[in-house]
């Protein structure tokens, strides 16, 4: 597929990580809402993936949005 | 003596039913007809039934020429439908939604993550078929498509309900796999060792 290098951001509900999506793409900054992978949770549970390279940007577009994060794995 | 099927200007499925019916008296038979997805269903018919389908675009229409292989049709057509070991696992998309409920968000988030993770686990669908509202996830913008052309680049097979685009009005957006028809669908589901649904 691709080489690129990810990170997931890990919310507290659904609805986080529906609006975490929605002000990253606004930024332009490209994500994706995927299931938690398996070695970080076994709960069912969604969260946002981005690339590293962005990792920052988003944090500031979510901390702006007031988007609660809980945390940060790389993948 | 070749025998002519003029399947211009018929509508899906028309023209793999008049071609089928035709394979059943004659071995060799020339289809003739004027879109690509009608190509492609007679084609796929053919070839499933046994024939070596030839393909020859003329100014006034397609012409696939078909040819009747040692296999006879009548055969192919009532082979005993496999065991569940034995034949293709074929996953069934009747909605744009995981499962049903009151809330169509969460349906959607669901059927996005399904199809992320489907491109992790194992055993990989030989077929994916969408049919209903389950045909807006396979057009221009939708959310799952970068999905589904990792799992297509992987060889699965992906058709196309062409009833359920046209009431969509969703053709000119399809962004990938095969239009296909209900003989193709209900072919597919019967013949598969184990269909899964969405």
């Amino acid at each position: 597929m691709t080489d690129k290098q990810y990170a997931v951001i890990l919310v507290y509900s659904t609805s986080y990580a529906l609006r975490a999506e929605k002000v990253l793409k606004q930024a332009g900054i490209s994500c994706k809402l995927i299931p938690v992978p398996r070695h970080l949770s076994s709960e069912c549970g969604v969260c946002v993936r981005i690339e590293r390279a962005d990792q920052e940007a988003a944090f500031q577009v979510l901390r702006t949005a007031r988007v609660e994060m809980e945390r940060v794995h790389d993948i | 003596m070749v025998k002519i099927v003029d399947a211009r200007g018929l509508p899906c499925p028309q023209p793999v039913i008049l071609t089928r019916n035709a394979l059943q008296e004659d071995d060799t038979v020339t289809s003739v007809v004027d879109n690509e997805t009608a190509q492609r269903n007679v084609t796929r018919m053919a070839e499933k039934a046994g024939c070596a389908v030839r393909a020859e675009e003329r100014d006034n229409g397609i012409y696939l020429h078909i040819t009747r292989e040692d296999v006879l049709l009548e055969e192919t057509v009532s082979q005993p439908v496999p065991t569940l070991a034995g034949g293709p696992l074929v996953l069934v998309v009747p909605s744009e939604f995981m499962g049903r409920g009151e809330h169509p968000e969460l349906g959607q988030i669901l059927v996005r993550g399904f199809f992320h993770t489907l491109g992790e686990v194992e055993p990989l669908p030989e077929t994916i078929i969408f049919f209903n509202s389950g045909v807006k996830l396979v057009v221009e913008g939708s959310p799952v498509l970068e999905d589904l052309q990792g799992l297509h680049e992987r060889g699965v097979e992906i058709l196309v309900c062409g009833t359920c685009l046209g009431y969509y009005e969703l053709k000119e957006q399809m962004a990938i796999g095969e239009v296909s028809n209900m003989y193709t669908i209900a072919e597919t589901m019967l013949r598969a060792g184990k269909v899964v649904s969405l």
